[in-house]
Parts: structure tokens; sequence; C-alpha cells
């Protein structure tokens, strides 16, 4: 099979890459600056990225609510289970304008009141500020697409976007992606150009087995969501920062999921003990947020013989019961709840076992400063690629909003470029067609089985050294370097899968440089040579940036 | 195969082939017409998205033996021998 490049010159004063929460306020608030705005999205907005079915809980600060006084809610934050990750300045500017996002959601349908008036609720400790607001978003991708296709912005779907363009001063200048509409026969890249670009596109799930690591897509985040903005904005010289801290969600054990805080119930154990101290009777206003605190709780139980961990409903009043399963379908949870009908679980008798998935890359990824800006110029990222900021789908709109509202500035000291006749279309695609010209070869999801096993053994939760790190990372390398002679690709879709799994291998070897320099052991990054925590490093966090083609440096730098 | 199509109720206007999230869908056109075909069942993300979206309700979706929900219908009782553990 062969491979067209798109003839069509497509530029625009902004590209915005993965048409997600973040990618799709960003479109919106670009456009209404004046900015002419095409979002490149792998799926369809309309129903993509970690929020594609719905959300129920949007991380704000309400002054009318709250009260004038904000600290009390950026203290809350940053001692949260994700905060001690992130620049407490960044958090300071995405609380201050969080509640005008709530609304401009509002403002577009999506149903921000679900019970009439302002409520939070979820992921709050017994006795401490709530600042999750409860809100039904099931439609906030429809919603929020029909918002920016009515200010003009152009949406192009089933169009992942393979790397970005550069000027030779190393400024961006627009981006190549791989068309995977079925109704084009051969598979096409399509250069884009664009004065700036803010990449959108979301988590890096699948670098780590699963649940069940023989289903690689049963993960709680999208399964879609590859680390490619982190990969490609690493490639174009930006700095990503914290990939060594492991991150992991929970939910139901084989059942991946997100909405662990929709949950109104209480971890326990077998023996009916509690597993954590904070609540004995859930209600709708405070669920137990054991999950979010002790992260590591489920793991620790199964181990030392004490598991497994249910989640104990039964003694849920039954309104409550009632209100969880419609949190579910606002938080995009449906199939969850379907899942639960089919199977004949009655929450009201019996327990579901909850585990702690697989780690992954959110909130983990580039370092932006205040504006959303990558240290390359004409660069932006915004939502869970975002390295040293992260509040799930509000900060992802939040940032949205100031990533596009400096693009919008920048963009005007900038001409055009043009990208058609750029040497990195044409690198891009002789890869790409070799891939798709092997009559035999390696499938993706060899390779990305594979990953995911050197990922565990050699970067794992249980254990981290310098010479399991210094082996995995040569085992990557060379996977890497097998893949690039052995994958095969029979189409569009299995090409958009290959370059997925390279993404991911190249995020696999950036963090064991960085496990390998982050020399003492913290939160879940536990090396066995340096079983310490050193107070020296408290607050620090750890940079990487591409040196030469074949090189990488880090660094540290004291939080902000 | 994790969504299914009811054949006698679907109008092939191919709106969950372009909402799936995972691509995993399509319109195909064989010798008996055009339908949707389930293209690469193991990368569903049994998201619901083609159930929420479909007109017509046509769609089902399969949850595979693969993620079965863990439920416990008995517990020991409370106060157990936990010098045991």
């Amino acid at each position: 099979m062969s491979l067209n490049i798109q003839q069509k010159n497509y530029a625009c004063d902004v590209l915005v890459v993965g048409g997600g929460i973040g990618g799709l306020m960003a479109a919106i608030r670009a456009a209404e600056k004046g900015a002419s705005v095409i979002v490149a999205e792998k799926a369809d907005t309309r129903r993509s990225g970690s929020g594609a079915t719905g959300n129920d809980h949007f991380l704000c600060y309400s002054p009318a609510y709250h009260g004038e006084n904000m600290e009390p809610i950026v203290k809350e934050v940053i001692t949260s289970l994700y905060g001690r990750w992130q620049d407490i300045s960044l958090v300071r500017k995405f609380l201050a304008r969080s509640f005008d996002v709530v609304n401009d959601w509002e403002s577009y349908g999506i149903n921000m009141r679900p019970k009439g008036g302002w409520l939070f609720q979820g992921h709050a400790l017994p006795g401490r500020p709530v600042f999750h607001l409860k809100y039904d978003g099931r439609e906030q991708k429809p919603l929020l697409t029909k918002k920016a296709r009515s200010l003009g912005v152009t949406i192009l779907n089933k169009l992942p976007i393979c790397d970005l363009l550069q000027n030779p001063d190393g400024s961006v200048c627009g981006a190549v992606g791989l068309s995977i509409a079925h109704e084009h026969n051969t598979p096409e890249l399509v250069p884009i150009a664009a004065k700036a670009v803010i990449l959108t596109a979301g988590n890096a799930s699948r670098l780590y087995p699963g649940v069940n690591p023989a289903y690689l897509f049963n993960v709680a985040h999208s399964p879609a969501n590859t680390g490619s903005g982190q990969a490609m904005a690493f490639r174009a010289g930006a700095k990503l920062i914290n990939l060594e801290i492991p991150y992991t969600h929970a939910g139901p054990k084989f059942f991946a999921r997100c909405g662990k805080a929709t949950w109104i119930g209480v971890l326990r154990d077998y023996k009916q003990k509690t597993v954590g101290p904070f609540i004995t009777k859930p209600t709708r206003e405070l669920g137990d947020i054991t999950s979010d605190i002790w992260n590591s709780v489920f793991r620790e139980k199964m181990n030392n013989g004490t598991g497994p961990s249910l989640m104990d409903c039964t003694k849920t009043a039954a309104e409550d019961l009632d209100y969880m399963r419609w949190g579910f379908a606002c938080e995009g949870d449906s199939s969850l709840v379907d899942a639960l009908d089919k199977t004949g679980i009655d929450l009201s008798k019996q327990m579901v076992e909850f585990t702690a998935y697989e780690p992954m890359f959110i909130g983990r990824g580039i370092e932006v400063d205040e504006n959303g800006a990558s240290c390359v110029p004409g660069l932006y990222a915004a939502g869970d690629l975002v390295g040293n900021f992260r509040a799930d789908i509000a900060g992802a709109a939040v940032f949205g909003v100031f990533a596009a509202e400096h693009a919008a500035e920048y963009i005007k000291q900038n001409t055009l470029p043009n990208t058609g006749q750029s040497p990195s279309v044409a690198e891009c695609a002789e890869e790409l067609e070799t891939f798709l010209a092997r009559k035999t070869g390696a499938h993706w999801k060899e390779a990305n089985s594979l990953l995911q096993q050197v990922m565990h053994d050699y970067a794992g939760l249980e254990v981290r050294s310098e010479s399991l790190l210094s082996t995995g990372l040569e085992y990557l390398r060379k996977l890497e370097k097998r893949c690039r002679a052995e994958l095969r690709a029979a189409n569009a879709h299995e090409l958009m899968r290959c370059l997925e799994v390279l993404d991911l291998i190249q995020l696999g070897q950036l963090l064991m440089h960085c496990a390998l320099e982050r020399k003492e052991s913290r939160g879940l990054h536990k090396r066995a040579d340096y079983t310490f925590t050193n107070p020296l490093l408290d607050d620090m966090f750890l940079t990487i940036q591409q040196n030469t083609s074949q090189s990488v440096k880090t660094a540290f730098r004291e939080r902000t | 195969m994790p969504p299914v199509i009811n054949p006698e109720t679907c109008t092939v206007c191919g709106k969950c082939a372009s909402i799936c999230p995972m691509d995993i869908l399509a319109v195909t056109n064989s010798g008996s017409g055009k339908s949707i075909a389930v293209l690469y069942p193991e990368e569903c993300w049994h998201c619901n998205a083609c159930v929420l979206d479909c007109p017509v309700q046509a769609v089902e979706l399969r949850h595979p033996l693969s993620h079965m929900l863990l439920s416990v219908d008995t517990l020991a009782p409370a106060h157990d021998h936990e010098e045991n553990i």
C-alpha cells in the first residue's frame, strides 16, 4: 500500500492538536480572539478524549461559594493526590479563572447545575473545603463542538497528528497529520501550516500493562491517548517534566473506569473492616477518599494477604444509590451501569472489588509557563499532557483558554509559513511508506505488549534501580530500532497504531532516564539503591530535554 | 465483538462509525449492500458512545468476560480472627 500527500494547503493562525476538552476550549477562545483556527482530531470531537461521554466533577474556586479568600482552596489542591507535582503559581492562576469557565460552559448549554443550585461534592476530606463542582457532563463534547463550529473553527476529524513542523530558528510552523478517514483507500499525509500550535492530545495510556494485559484497551482513561503530544513536543525541543513520578488511578478491578469519586460507598476488606480512616457511613456529600490519599492501598493489601479491597455500597441509603447511578451517567460511565445491570450485580447487596490501575502519564509531560507556553516559540500545551499542572477536565478547559489567549497575541508577530515543501513532511512520509510497503512484518500489538512488559519489569512500581533502569533503557532502544526495521501496517488505522507505539516507546525511554536521575525514593518512585527520601530534593522537579538527536539532558529545578 | 449492531433496525447512517473514539467501526459495502462492520473489536474502550448516539437504538454493547466486574456476595462475619493474617 502506498501513501498520498494531501495537496490542499491547509493553513491557519492557530492549530489545535487534539479536540478533547482542552483542545475545544483553546479553539473556542482563539476564535473569539479573532484567530483562524483548525482543530486536528484523531477521532471525532463529539466523542473523543477522556471526557468523551461525560464527567461529573469540575475542580474550581467560586468566590460566592468558598468566600473571597482563595488560599484555603489553593492549599487543598496542592496537598491532594496529584497536587504535590504542580507549580503553585499555575494552580493560583487556574483557580482564579476557573469559575469564569464554569459560567462559559453553562452559556454553551452544558448542565453545570443539574440539581438547581451550585453543588460541590466528591474528592473531599471530612471537614475540609470541597472544591469539585458536581455537574452533568454527558453532552459536554457535542456542545463544545457546536460552540467551536459556531465561531468558524475548522474541525478535521480522523486526523491524528504525527509530528510538528518547525522553522529553521526552531519556532513551530505547523504539523503533519495522517488521515485515517475510511473513505480514502490510500492513507494520506496532511500538512497544516500554522503560526502557533496548541497541543492538547491528552494523557499517555497503554505504557504499562493494564488490569488484564491481554486487553490493551481495558484502561480507565482514553486508550486513544498515547502520549503523542508529549513525544512530539520533546522532539521539537520542549522540556518534559515529572515523568519519573508514577501516577495510578483506581476503580473496579477488571473493568477499568474513571469515576472513583462518583461511588458513594466505603472501601472495606473481606472482614468488613474499613480500609481507610475517613468515613464509615457514606453519603452523597462525602464518599470515601481513601484511594485518593493512600494511593498504594490496593497493592499493599493484596501483597500482605489482607486484600482484596471492596467497594461497599450496601449501607448507602437507597436514594443515594439512585443518585450514584445518575452520577455515573453524568460521568460518562453509562457502560458501567449497563454492565452492573446485565450481570445482575445489585450494589445494595453486593460489593465490587476495586484496584489501582497501571501507571500512566497524566499531569506528567510538557512543562508550561502560566500562559500555557512551552520553551519552544509558538508551541503551547494544555490538559492532561502538561507535566507541572493538573486539574483534569477543569484544568484542560481553563489552560486551553490561557494558551489560546497568549497564542492569539503571539501570532500577530508572525507571517504564515509554507510547509508544503517542508523536508519534515518528506521525512515523515518516507518512514510511513516503509511500514505500508512491507509484505510481512511485526504487528504494532507485538511492540506495545513488549513495551508494557519492559516498563513493568524495569521501571515498575515494586522496585527501580540503576541496573534495572539502565538495562530497561537498552531494551527499549533495541525495541525501537526493531520497530523501525520491522513494523508493518496494512492500512491507515494500523499505521496510526504503529505511530502511537513509537511515541510510547520514546516516552518509556525518557521516563527511565528521569527515574535514573532521581536518586531517592519518593511517592511511588521506589529506588532499591536509594531507599530514602532526600530532603534536598523536596519540591524539586526534574526536567528532560533533547540535547542532540542521540542524547538528552536532565535538570532539577525548584517548584514555583 | 463488543458493539453489536442490530441489522433489523440499523439504517447505516454511519454516525457510530464517525464518532467511535477508537475508530473500530466502519461503513462497508458488500454485495448485499451497506452495513456497519466492527473492524477492530479488541480495540473497543466500552465507552458507550455508539450506544448513546445511535439515532435508532440499534447498538448494544457486549461486555466481554475479560472485563468481568468482580462482586462479592457473602462476607466473613465482622471481627473475624485477624491475628491469623
